[in-house]
């Protein structure tokens, strides 16, 4: 496609084209209109000095006879820029008036005429003007034709039409030059987009769309754009860091199994260290299959599918809940483990997964508050809270463990981190990160607090549209 | 009963149940040559149930040798829908090891004409099936009015596929892989859900009562205190008594979550119950199975 054809085929052009099309049908018909106006008022003025004028002039033959009409009209006739006069007798002969001559018979029947004419003083000239003429039958078989001449008419009408070819033609100069400008412009910057997209589609994503700096539909467009570049980048990114995780924290625990099962069928002599191996195969197989569950959850939580069903609930109703099946474990640990939700709390959303992201919070907090060595000291406290605060619904679980550095807090929300000093506890290190999916899947978000000393974990959830702020 | 002792006797060797390609932790460490029921839980109660923990085996084998006696005192007739030859024969097998018949039909259509015709106590249905799939094959029979209880299996687990497979007819679901000890546990409780103590109001094991109206649990003459989730526990416990209780069936139906708690949380609130029930008395009742779950039982 040559340059030129492809900038006929640009929206803008063609929209050009269109918008040129219907402006130049308007202008035509607003000066055919504004012509043939002109024209009929040109006329009706005619008709009406006419008129006047024979009225004025069968006054006077009524009152002078025929010989004061020729006087008057000889009179009439002189002037600069006069109507068009003739007298004449019935049979056709010219007693006084200023035309030359006229086609035969057009005196012959009395009211309005439109016709050629000659001049007096141009009679051998042969230059036929036009003009609009009443024919007169005055008493005493005398025959009075007063016209004008159309020329002015004609002239105006010309004007006109001429005026209107021309800017007709300069309307569609300009447009055709505008659209082309237009989509030139329009053209260039697309272009401009085309090949940036064509540069990441090739697999560069850091490459982004041009922004010009304007403002306008295109800007807007390529900011969107380039978000949505951000987006699929930093997913494209994620992807693969959870690749090399699953890579690595399936992986580990698959070799480790295969490593025992190899070692179980060379070492193994009774039946019982077969047993102990094959227990093992299956507590490191149940290990997997539960890290794997997770994966998929998050996985599913991330991209929107797990929403499942949602309802109304109390988050005040899950603390207590996930408190209540926590506490024992926490006080066998040497933890206590007590919540602070007094005021029900509504939430929409999967009661189900909200539910499980407290549950692993909390358990992430027994297992990492240990508790302090002194035997006569109170227990450490694990608070479990749910309040409602402004538009938010907060769940939190606070500890009085290690905490997490502040450098360390954004990373310990990422999939699989478990922060090195962690890396001896048990557990798939997914807790966090199923939290933080699952408050995003809610529209809320997952923070990590210092809660001087420990860590305080915030599930923030949006409130339930039913439930005004108090 | 007789026809299963006479079962266990002929199996002098020990008992090992295992299958290449899934889990099963039924574990029988020594099967009695004559098995009375009463020479087990003598050692049971010499054990002290002092600190319980969750993790302690010694408490849990000591009590491992009553479940298959329990477990098969009924046999079962089975219909395993499920197009994965493997799986389907090994579950076949399992089942019949323990003492239940079990058939099996390899897609939606055959497996539908099966229990259309058969008379069978549970149906084991795998969802995605050939030719009918397993959520239309329980719509189907129910619409026939045919109620036989149906567990779905599935290697969908999330949460909404388990409300589809409910609202669908299913009576339980259970999320690939699973233990053959979990279906074990629940395909019995299915079985005899019907026939159950459900619209008891008391329920009684050895001298432990449960009273439900009133919710007063006494053991012998001594009235017990429990918290409300405790009673609960106890309740289903008691309501399945005699028959193994996994913790993932505890987690459902006790405390409506259908999770995994990462920690085995469950283990602790019955040790706490353990040591409110059976504390002080000769006689323990609630038994842990190792590998599959608890059971509340008198061995008298």
């Amino acid at each position: 496609m040559s340059a030129l054809g492809k900038l006929f085929r640009t929206t803008a052009f063609k929209l050009t084209l269109a918008y040129l099309i219907f402006f130049a049908i308007f202008a035509a018909c607003l000066l055919g209109y504004f012509a043939w106006n002109t024209r009929r008022l040109i006329t009706e003025q005619i008709t009406a000095t006419v008129d006047a004028e024979i009225v004025g002039l069968n006054e006077q033959y009524r009152q002078g006879g025929i010989r004061r009409l020729v006087f008057v009209i000889e009179d009439r006739a002189r002037r600069p820029g006069s109507s068009l006069y003739l007298v004449s007798t019935f049979n056709g002969q010219t007693l006084a008036g200023n035309v030359g001559s006229l086609p035969s018979g057009t005196l012959a029947n009395a009211g309005w005429i439109e016709t050629t004419y000659r001049r007096q003083e141009e009679q051998d000239a042969g230059n036929d003007h036009f003009a609009l003429a009443r024919v007169f039958q005055l008493p005493g078989g005398f025959r009075l034709m007063v016209g004008r001449d159309l020329d002015e008419r004609e002239r105006i009408y010309d004007v006109i039409l001429a005026a209107g070819k021309w800017s007709i033609a300069l309307v569609v100069l300009l447009g055709l030059a505008g659209g082309f400008f237009v989509a030139r412009r329009m053209l260039r910057r697309v272009d401009a987009m085309t090949e940036s997209t064509r540069i990441i589609m090739d697999g560069n994503f850091t490459g982004r769309l041009p922004v010009v700096g304007s403002g306008d539909e295109l800007d807007r467009l390529a900011d969107n754009l380039n978000a949505m570049l951000a987006r699929i980048e930093a997913l494209m990114h994620g992807l693969k860091e959870v690749t090399d995780n699953i890579a690595h924290d399936l992986k580990t625990p698959l070799t480790r199994l295969r490593n025992r099962s190899e070692q179980a069928l060379r070492t193994a002599k009774t039946e019982a260290e077969y047993r102990a191996a094959l227990d093992a195969t299956i507590e490191e197989s149940d290990a997997l299959i539960r890290t794997f569950n997770a994966l998929l959850l998050i996985a599913r939580a991330e991209s929107g599918q797990a929403r499942g069903e949602t309802v109304e609930f109390d988050a005040a109703d899950i603390a207590r809940g996930v408190t209540e099946l926590y506490e024992p474990l926490a006080d066998e640990k040497g933890l206590l483990l007590r919540v602070e939700a007094d005021a029900p709390a509504l939430v929409r959303g999967n009661r189900e997964l909200v539910s499980q992201a407290l549950a692993n919070l909390v358990d992430n907090a027994i297992k990492y508050a240990a508790p302090n060595g002194a035997p006569e000291a109170p227990p450490p406290e694990i608070v479990v809270r749910a309040a409602g605060a402004g538009e938010r619904v907060i769940l939190s679980v606070s500890d009085r463990g290690p905490g997490i550095a502040e450098a360390d807090r954004g990373r310990a929300i990422e999939r699989f981190v478990r922060l090195e000093q962690s890396r001896t506890q048990p557990g798939s290190g997914l807790g966090l990160s199923l939290a933080a999916a699952v408050a995003r899947l809610h529209g809320g978000e997952l923070r990590l607090e210092d809660n001087q000393p420990g860590l305080r974990i915030v599930l923030a959830l949006p409130r339930s549209p039913g439930q005004a702020t108090p | 009963m007789e026809a299963v002792r006479g079962w266990l006797a002929q199996a002098r060797r020990p008992l090992l149940l295992f299958h290449e390609d899934d889990i099963w932790r039924i574990d029988v460490v020594s099967v009695p040559q004559a098995p009375k029921a009463s020479s087990v839980p003598k050692a049971a109660a010499a054990r002290p149930f002092q600190n319980p923990s969750p993790l302690n085996t010694s408490e849990a084998e000591a009590s491992a040798d009553h479940r298959i006696a329990e477990q098969t005192n009924a046999p079962m007739r089975l219909l395993i829908i499920e197009d994965d030859r493997t799986a389907a024969d090994y579950l076949v097998k399992a089942f019949r090891e323990v003492g239940h018949v079990a058939e099996h039909a390899a897609d939606g259509e055959d497996g539908l004409a099966q229990a259309l015709h058969g008379q069978f106590d549970v149906l084991i249905v795998d969802r995605m099936l050939p030719k009918l799939d397993g959520l239309t094959v329980i719509g189907t029979l129910r619409a026939k009015n045919i109620h036989t209880p149906a567990l779905i299996l599935s290697a969908l687990g999330q949460v909404d596929d388990r409300v589809k497979g409910l609202r669908a007819g299913g009576d339980d679901y259970l999320a690939k892989p699973y233990s053959f000890a979990e279906l074990l546990a629940r395909i019995e409780v299915l079985a005899r859900r019907g026939g159950g103590r459900s619209e008891e109001m008391t329920y009684r094991v050895g001298d432990l009562v449960l009273d439900r109206l009133s919710h007063s649990v006494t053991r012998g003459t001594e009235e017990l205190t429990l918290q409300p989730r405790e009673f609960r526990l106890l309740e289903y416990l008691m309501k399945h008594a005699g028959q193994v209780v996994t913790r993932t069936m505890l987690l459902e139906n006790v405390w409506d979550y259908h999770f995994d708690p990462q920690t085995n949380v469950i283990d602790v609130h019955i040790s706490r119950l353990r040591s409110k029930i059976d504390k002080g008395f000769a006689q323990p009742l609630l038994h842990t199975i190792r590998g599959a779950g608890y059971m509340v039982r008198d061995n008298k």
